[in-house]
């Protein structure tokens, strides 16, 4: 308490160079705290967007996830129903799940014939109105990012979603009235020597397309269709037509171009036709983010008991740039703290080295009096601490009133993972660790920047202390 | 108890004190002898650089002898270590200082309660002490102010309260009235004076001021080093 006191007072003596080494620990408490309040922010954006894709956990069979998307139909788990319920009736898993629901993966060629124009595409099949309720999920509280309803009924097989470069491709962007789609623009011609001697593909791939195409002109329809032309789980071709209702954007290019969005049961259809109708995968999207590995634990348990060669994979494995974003902004970040903390270093040891030279006549006259070398070294440790936890505590508040400016300021960003801009914000709630640990660290910091000197005004011996001038 | 007062405080044996000066080896003490008797207001005269104050530094604890035996309290000063040898500073011995070395953070109340704190005494009995001595040295009405807001004799009060406080086995003052004007150098001789008969203790110092050496019992005349007279009873203007 004495120590406390005694450096409390000290630090008004040299009022200026108080102030400026507060300062330094204040604005570096303070960009830390905002910059990991900017990274919070982006992980638990980059994540909500993943769950809200790919839920937390996805079980396939055994093998799929390394091998099995060139021919998803050829690893689909069989009687998906069962295992299906098996999750959705566990009394473990039940209360942990938000959302339980199938998915089916496939690729091929989707083709508008209209505009004689095709394009490779990876689709996924799902319930739409249980991925609109994945779609809902927000654990952090992030502004509202992507398509929240596809628009696709469960009962309607013949709607679906495209990405945007997907329906620019296949000249849909008048169709659809989208504003921001630029209009198709077609190629070059080929050399004259070889034009016509190669009728274009689409000539058949229409033709095979015409068999389950919906009654009346696809100009009446109200959203113009596509051809989907995949293999089935036996290898034959087949096709189905589906509308595009909506246009999802995909947060990168070649998902983008590529994107096609349906109904589980037309993505069946098309990969297992009048066969068995099978599921790629299972997703399980939870509440809590932090149940996610006892969900995981369970899961695996369950298919142990029941003898199912499944697999589980997390939405890190199904979106490895999650990773990928997370480390490269912690790396930043580490980075950043790292400096901030050995400017704070330097700018606390000089102004403790500076407080030993001008108070060394009283560190003379306390240890004539018996205060012990350990009494000294305490004292001087005890002021770094000072300044660092006053330093610290101001820049809690400062990083309050910068994340209380920036949320109001309106600005907005397309972070890492989203297809549309968002609100930029600075999370200040749920990021006590962070604000804690900032507080500890530079308390930590300026206790060491205060050792070294500390240790030289303890071991000065008392007769030349008392003689300094 | 009658032979503890009978001892003497201080004892010095053959003490030699050199000083490393760069490459050179100077001698500040060279082979003095004597004891300080108890409960005597005694005097260490001689002209600068005759090794005055490193006398007083080797007495009062805060510097070590190169060569010889230094007693005080009946405690051989070589057999304690740095932190003994500090607790030691703490427990008995009371130092007054030329430039009266008052804590600028503290009041002058603080000041002087500042030894008890280091000796571990309860508030209460602390602030009844240091109350009793501030009323002592006549500074009651300014014990909330800091040292830059005292005079200079108001200081050495508040210096000489600090040193007595704690009730200390002895009291060193190094050159106690070299940085006050005559009139105040006597008020605070005569302070100290009534305060080493009120507390019976024993005050050691230092000075070339003859009004101080007038109001010794013990002075000691130390030149170059060397100690060239002990005179027991007031020394004559």
């Amino acid at each position: 308490m004495l120590m406390l006191k005694i450096a409390a007072r000290n630090l008004f003596r040299n009022t200026r160079r108080s102030v400026t080494t507060l300062g330094t620990i204040t604005i570096g408490a303070a960009a830390v705290m905002v910059f990991g309040a900017y990274i919070t922010y982006i992980q638990y954006g980059v994540q909500t967007n993943a769950v809200q894709q790919t839920g937390h956990l996805q079980v396939f069979r055994n093998g799929y996830f390394a091998f099995g998307t060139a021919s998803p139909g050829a690893w689909g788990i069989d009687h998906y129903a069962t295992v299906l319920r098996l999750i959705g009736d566990d009394q473990i898993l039940k209360p942990l799940s938000a959302v339980v629901t199938p998915i089916q993966s496939l690729a091929g060629i989707a083709g508008n014939f209209e505009n004689n124009t095709s394009k490779t595409f990876f689709g996924v099949g799902f319930v739409p109105s249980e991925r609109d309720r994945m779609k809902q999920w927000d654990e952090y509280g992030t502004e509202p990012r992507g398509l929240k309803h596809s628009g696709l009924n469960d009962n309607d097989l013949s709607k679906g979603l495209a990405g945007m470069g997907l329906v620019r491709i296949l000249g849909l962007c008048d169709r659809l009235h989208l504003d921001s789609c630029l209009p198709a623009i077609q190629p070059p011609s080929p050399p004259s020597e070889f034009a016509g001697e190669d009728p274009p593909p689409s000539t058949n791939l229409a033709d095979l397309a015409s068999r389950d195409k919906p009654e009346g002109d696809a100009a009446t329809n109200v959203n113009p269709t596509i051809d989907l032309l995949a293999a089935t789980a036996g290898g034959a071709p087949n096709v189905v037509s589906l509308q595009v209702a909506n246009v999802e954007i995909q947060p990168f290019k070649e998902l983008d171009d590529n994107y096609v969005g349906m109904n589980i049961g037309l993505a069946q259809d098309l990969i297992y036709g009048r066969g068995e109708h099978k599921a790629t995968g299972i997703v399980l999207q939870l509440h809590r983010t932090e149940d996610l590995s006892a969900a995981r634990a369970r899961l695996l348990s369950l298919f142990k008991e029941r003898g199912l060669d499944l697999e589980v994979r997390d939405f890190t494995d199904l979106n490895p740039q999650y990773n990928q974003i997370i480390g490269l902004f912690r790396s930043i970040f580490s980075f950043i703290t790292l400096i901030i903390g050995i400017v704070v270093l330097f700018t606390v040891s000089n102004a403790m080295s500076m407080s030993v030279i001008e108070r060394t006549g009283e560190i003379g006259t306390t240890r004539a009096m018996g205060v012990r070398r350990q009494g000294i070294r305490e004292q001087f440790l005890v002021e770094g601490s000072v300044l660092g936890a006053i330093g610290a505590t101001v820049g809690v508040f400062v990083a309050q009133l910068v994340a209380f400016s920036v949320n109001h300021a309106g600005l907005t960003w397309t972070p890492p993972g989203a297809g549309a801009p968002v609100p930029l914000r600075l999370y200040t709630n749920g990021v006590d660790a962070l604000v804690v640990l900032t507080w500890i660290g530079l308390l930590v910091v300026s206790a060491a920047a205060a050792l070294i000197p500390a240790n030289r005004a303890a071991r000065m011996p008392v007769v030349d202390a008392l003689r300094h001038v | 108890m009658a032979t503890q007062s009978n001892n003497p405080v201080v004892s010095l044996t053959d003490v030699f004190k050199t000083y490393k000066v760069g490459e050179v080896d100077v001698p500040a003490v060279k082979g003095v002898t004597f004891n300080i008797p108890r409960r005597r207001f005694s005097v260490i005269v001689g002209p600068s650089g005759s090794g005055k104050t490193t006398l007083l530094n080797l007495i009062g604890c805060i510097d070590r002898p190169t060569g010889g035996r230094v007693v005080v309290a009946g405690q051989d000063l070589a057999t304690l270590t740095d932190d003994a040898t500090s607790d030691f500073r703490a427990q008995r011995v009371g130092l007054i200082f030329q430039n009266f070395s008052l804590i600028p953070v503290f009041s002058a109340y603080e000041n002087i309660e500042y030894p008890l704190l280091l000796l571990g005494v309860s508030a209460p009995e602390r602030r009844r002490r240091a109350t009793k001595m501030l009323e002592a040295v006549g500074l009651v009405d300014h014990g909330t102010q800091r040292p830059n807001q005292l005079s200079g004799g108001q200081k050495q009060r508040v210096a000489i309260a600090r040193a007595l406080v704690k009730d200390p086995e002895f009291v060193l003052a190094d050159e106690p009235t070299a940085n006050l004007d005559s009139h105040t150098g006597a008020s605070i001789i005569e302070l100290m004076r009534r305060m080493q008969e009120q507390y019976a203790t024993t005050f050691v110092f230092s000075t070339h001021d003859r009004q101080l050496m007038s109001h010794a019992d013990e002075t000691f005349t130390i030149r170059d080093g060397v100690l060239v007279d002990h005179v027991t009873g007031a020394t004559s203007c």
